[in-house]
């Protein structure tokens, strides 16, 4: 297996991974900028200046820091070495090969139309609104005020 | 054209060879007696039989205070039994093989073994019982929910005491307050990616369950998802009574659930309908067993 291959599979992967979704809320780390880096080494394509560009901004990381704690409890110095610490994995064409296959496996929503929970799980009888609502306020297309947050916090729905 | 696999199956063809990095501290722990039981309470062992005075007593009150069933049962069925099946794949001790499940997560995905490892698995296993719960009526679902809730803190306060050998109070009492932070950040990006679409729900795995880790085989990915969306289509399969009475189990890891044809649906749904009437129709039935959830849903 040449090392050529290799790079040219993790080039389509980089391609794929470019297409998958935008989170919708900033997080600590992004799966998209994260996997999208870690390919492009292997694909020995230079870095893109985009990813860098895009460091967040004060705000952002105040806003991420008042939601969210350190992931798994972990102590700050692990966390450190855990971000730093750099991948030890191999990777073969045919390995690549099945990234790309399982990644668009789960782009094309294969799952959750093959396992349809139907209107049972998401329009469900106790909170027939709850996902729509959270969808609705994660895309900014209805925010609570703060009636109806209190609302929410009386009667829980 | 999805592949009848069960999601060990995905995660035991990968090609993908990698080491990830360990988070496990191998300080050997303080030697401790095995508790694999959720407590030490009679009550709460299979085998114990209530004396039968005890039993008349219980269902006199039940039948003379009026007590709502479905309300009382939340406690047991929740608090206990639900809580039991999602605390145990990620269960593990010193010097001791694993379980079945528990070699999924710990073995074929490689997470670390620890015990925040311990409590994300186990907020997986809730929140998908959490989907479930929404969906009967309200009132009932989110005491099932908060009993559950409940009663895994409590189970983790217990436990950081004894096996972590967390000494002081206000020590435990940042650890639960991170976990809280944990359960309600895991269970509002699961919510999303439930609902929207399967890249999210993976996302919103691999920042929880995964911790976020960049040497990540997609394949892994797949097969949680799978195996979420699996056991969650299981749970939108049976009734309100039958969920509410304890009669579901997780499908583990290494078996597929294959979708069910609509005669097969119907044939399942006239057998509960039937198991059902019978036990309501019963004329010497005991105030304990009587519930108003419906199981034609």
């Amino acid at each position: 297996m040449s090392k050529q291959a290799v790079k040219d599979a993790a080039k389509s992967m980089v391609k794929v991974l470019e297409k998958f979704p935008e989170e919708r809320i900033k997080h600590v780390i992004s799966f998209k900028d994260v996997q999208i880096e870690r390919f492009q080494k292997i694909s020995g394509a230079k870095m893109s200046t985009g990813a860098e560009a895009q460091k967040p901004s004060i705000s952002d990381i105040k806003d991420i820091i008042n939601r969210t704690s350190k992931p798994l409890g972990l102590s700050s110095k692990l966390l450190k070495e855990m971000q730093s610490s750099s991948p030890q994995e191999e990777f073969t064409e045919v390995s690549i090969n099945e990234q790309i296959k399982a990644l668009n496996n789960l782009m094309a929503n294969k799952l959750k139309n093959y396992y349809d929970a139907g209107d049972k799980i998401y329009k469900p009888a106790g909170n027939p609104y709850y996902y729509q609502r959270l969808l609705d306020e994660l895309e900014g297309k209805r925010k609570e005020n703060i009636f109806t947050a209190f609302r929410t916090v009386v009667f829980g729905k | 054209n999805i592949e009848e696999k069960s999601p060990e199956d995905l995660v035991k063809h990968s090609h993908y060879k990698s080491n990830p990095f360990d988070a496990t501290s191998n300080k050997p722990l303080q030697k401790k007696p095995k508790n694999d039981l959720l407590s030490l309470s009679q009550y709460e062992s299979g085998s114990y039989q209530l004396p039968q005075w005890k039993n008349a007593l219980g269902e006199l009150v039940i039948k003379y205070f009026k007590l709502d069933m479905d309300r009382v049962r939340a406690g047991s069925i929740a608090g206990s039994y639900y809580y039991s099946l999602c605390r145990s794949p990620g269960l593990q001790y010193e010097n001791e093989p694993l379980s079945e499940a528990a070699k999924f997560f710990y073995e074929d995905l490689k997470l670390p073994r620890t015990f925040s490892q311990w409590f994300q698995i186990t907020i997986l296993h809730e929140w998908i019982l959490f989907t479930r719960m929404r969906a009967m009526p309200f009132k009932y679902g989110r005491n099932y929910q908060q009993k559950l809730v409940d009663r895994t803190f409590s189970d983790i306060e217990m436990r950081l005491f004894e096996e972590m050998n967390v000494t002081s109070s206000r020590i435990s009492d940042q650890y639960l307050k991170d976990f809280n932070t944990q359960l309600r950040g895991a269970v509002f990006a699961y919510d999303e990616g439930l609902y929207t679409d399967d890249a999210t729900l993976a996302t919103a795995i691999w920042r929880n369950l995964f911790g976020g880790r960049k040497d990540i085989d997609m394949i892994y990915l797949e097969a949680v998802v799978r195996y979420v969306r699996s056991n969650i289509y299981v749970l939108s399969k049976i009734s309100d009574r039958e969920f509410a009475t304890g009669n579901f189990k997780f499908v583990p890891p290494n078996e597929t659930v294959e979708v069910l044809t609509p005669e097969h649906e119907l044939e399942l749904k006239q057998k509960v309908i039937e198991k059902y009437e019978a036990i309501d129709n019963k004329p010497d039935i005991l105030p304990s067993e009587r519930s108003n959830l419906s199981y034609k849903n």
